[in-house]
């Protein structure tokens, strides 16, 4: 699959980590891309289900781009929604209903992460996907 | 060794060798026990009870091996084989619950239990009007046997966990029987995590019903067991219905097996049976009592190791506890605790445990849990600490 600039050089800086420890220190550092979400607007309308952990995601459409906006309290759900954000900010509606989560399993990082987080992501990704559609 | 017995060991996890302290979830298997579910398949396999050839009288002799062999154990006269300890529980709801209990009659249980030692009760609540009244923790997580005291007054089921799976703590249960016992309550154990660490004799305990799991002891998933005392089993009525539970059926009407297949409606978990009762034999060879002593041993190391690392210890350690750790560190999450572990080839648990109850009384949303088997030995705990203490460095 062909991915847009920003993912193709995630997924090229994430292959060439091995380790997988070292992989999710490089994913948590991601986590300062995060447009964050205080924690006292995290409710039950922006919660991510499917996390073991706490994750809140609200959706914004600004001149036609997307943009969302996250909280969590695990630092590589934090991660995960850093690079979440570098696929989804800033890119047209269009654009974020054609993507879809597979790049992280091409990163390794839904490899290196348990089933229940891997659908966290899934999960997290097709509420922002749906927020776009209901936009639109 | 004893590690050696254990294939899954050899393996590696993310590059690493594979250190596996989830053991309170599940055990890991030994090649006997593999090779028994394997034989039985390759060589055996059949229905059991009905057929008269020779392969079902293999299968049936097999499948009954692991009763047999549950009874001389546990010294109970009456073992149900069901998919587990939650099915077990489940079974005496519907099969003792549903018939002895009615509206405002009471059922014990504690804050210490496993959500399947609460869920059925509760559905059982709802349904029927019974009554839960729920034993609260001491401060040193013990049960508050005051609490139990009055609780129990006009109880007809005290329903409690032999030995936390949060906390490794091994309860006071011959007390709790005996306080339960004095009020006339029937009382259950939730003894999935007692079993794999002592010897029961369940006649001698005294309690009505104890639910456990095969895989907890080495033995395959999806089956386990519930021992019944005679007068209990007497008052048990027929739930699932279907073949192998019948003696008779017409048209008109049905009538039921006496012994245990009353309750095992269907084709049961023949392999399984099979391998548990392999597993048994083999657990039978190792000296429990010294064992638990050495992981107890192990355990407050790794407990002693954490605290010093600035972690919070939510564990008994006690000599008759079980060798779980649980903890918390202040400012790193449980879920990138165990993410990290993993990376570096660690199996722990982490969150709630399925003991939500447990963990609001304790004020945290869940804990990172290790738990020590068999075969763990010094070498795990010492790769437990080293990595947390990297991961503290790395994350603070």
């Amino acid at each position: 699959m062909i991915w847009p600039e920003a993912i193709q050089e995630l997924i090229e800086e994430f292959i060439e980590i091995e380790d997988k420890f070292e992989k999710l220190e490089v994913l948590m550092d991601f986590s300062s891309e995060v447009i964050e979400l205080p924690s006292d607007e995290w409710d039950e309308s922006n919660r991510v289900h499917g996390c073991q952990s706490q994750a809140h995601v609200v959706v914004t459409l600004e001149d036609e781009k997307v943009s969302i906006s996250c909280g969590a309290d695990a630092k590589i759900v934090q991660g995960l929604m850093g690079i979440m954000s570098i696929a989804v900010n800033g890119s047209t509606c269009e654009e974020v209903i054609a993507l879809t989560p597979d790049f992280a399993e091409e990163m390794g990082i839904l490899n290196s992460l348990t089933p229940s987080r891997s659908n966290g992501f899934r999960t997290m990704f097709d509420m922002v996907k749906n927020s776009v559609k209901e936009m639109m | 060794m004893l590690k050696d017995q254990f294939p899954i060991l050899s393996r590696q996890v993310n590059g690493k060798k594979l250190v596996y302290l989830d053991n309170a979830a599940t055990t890991q298997k030994p090649q006997c026990v593999i090779d028994a579910m394997t034989h039985y398949y390759g060589q055996s396999n059949a229905n059991v009870h009905r057929a008269v050839h020779t392969l079902a009288g293999e299968a049936t002799e097999g499948y009954e091996e692991c009763r047999k062999l549950l009874k001389e154990r546990y010294n109970a006269e009456r073992a149900i084989i069901t998919s587990g300890t939650t099915e077990s529980i489940n079974l005496v709801a519907h099969a003792w619950g549903r018939s002895n209990l009615s509206k405002g009659d009471v059922i014990v249980l504690t804050e210490m239990e496993h959500h399947s030692d609460i869920v059925p009760w509760q559905m059982l609540s709802q349904e029927f009007g019974v009554e839960l009244r729920f034993v609260g923790i001491n401060d040193d997580y013990s049960l508050d046997m005051e609490m139990l005291e009055e609780a129990v007054k006009g109880a007809s089921l005290v329903a409690c966990v032999h030995t936390s799976n949060v906390l490794g703590i091994r309860n006071d249960i011959e007390s709790l029987i005996k306080i339960s016992k004095s009020v006339g309550a029937r009382v259950l154990l939730d003894s999935a995590q007692a079993v794999p660490h002592e010897l029961i004799d369940f006649k001698e305990l005294g309690c009505d019903f104890m639910a456990f799991s095969a895989h907890k002891m080495c033995g395959p998933t999806g089956i386990g067991a519930l021992l019944v005392s005679e007068e209990a089993f007497a008052e048990m009525s027929t739930f699932m219905g279907g073949g192998d539970m019948i003696e008779t059926v017409t048209l008109d009407h049905s009538t039921y097996q006496k012994n245990e297949h009353r309750f095992e409606a269907g084709t049961p978990r023949i392999a399984e049976g099979v391998g548990w009762a392999k597993a048994l034999e083999w657990i039978d060879g190792i000296d429990l009592e010294n064992e638990h002593s050495r992981l107890l041993g192990i355990a407050r190391g790794v407990a002693k190791g954490l605290q010093d690392l600035g972690m919070t210890i939510y564990s008994g350690l006690g000599d008759l506890d079980a060798a779980v750790v649980s903890f918390t560190h202040p400012s790193i999450h449980p879920e990138d605790f165990a993410r990290l572990l993993d990376a570096k080839g660690i199996a722990v648990r982490t969150g709630h445990h399925c003991a939500q109850p447990l963990m609001a009384r304790l004020g945290i949303s869940g804990t990172i849990r290790a738990s020590f088997y068999l075969y763990n030995d010094q070498s795990d705990a010492d790769d437990l600490l080293e990595v947390t203490k990297l991961i503290v460095e790395r994350m603070s």
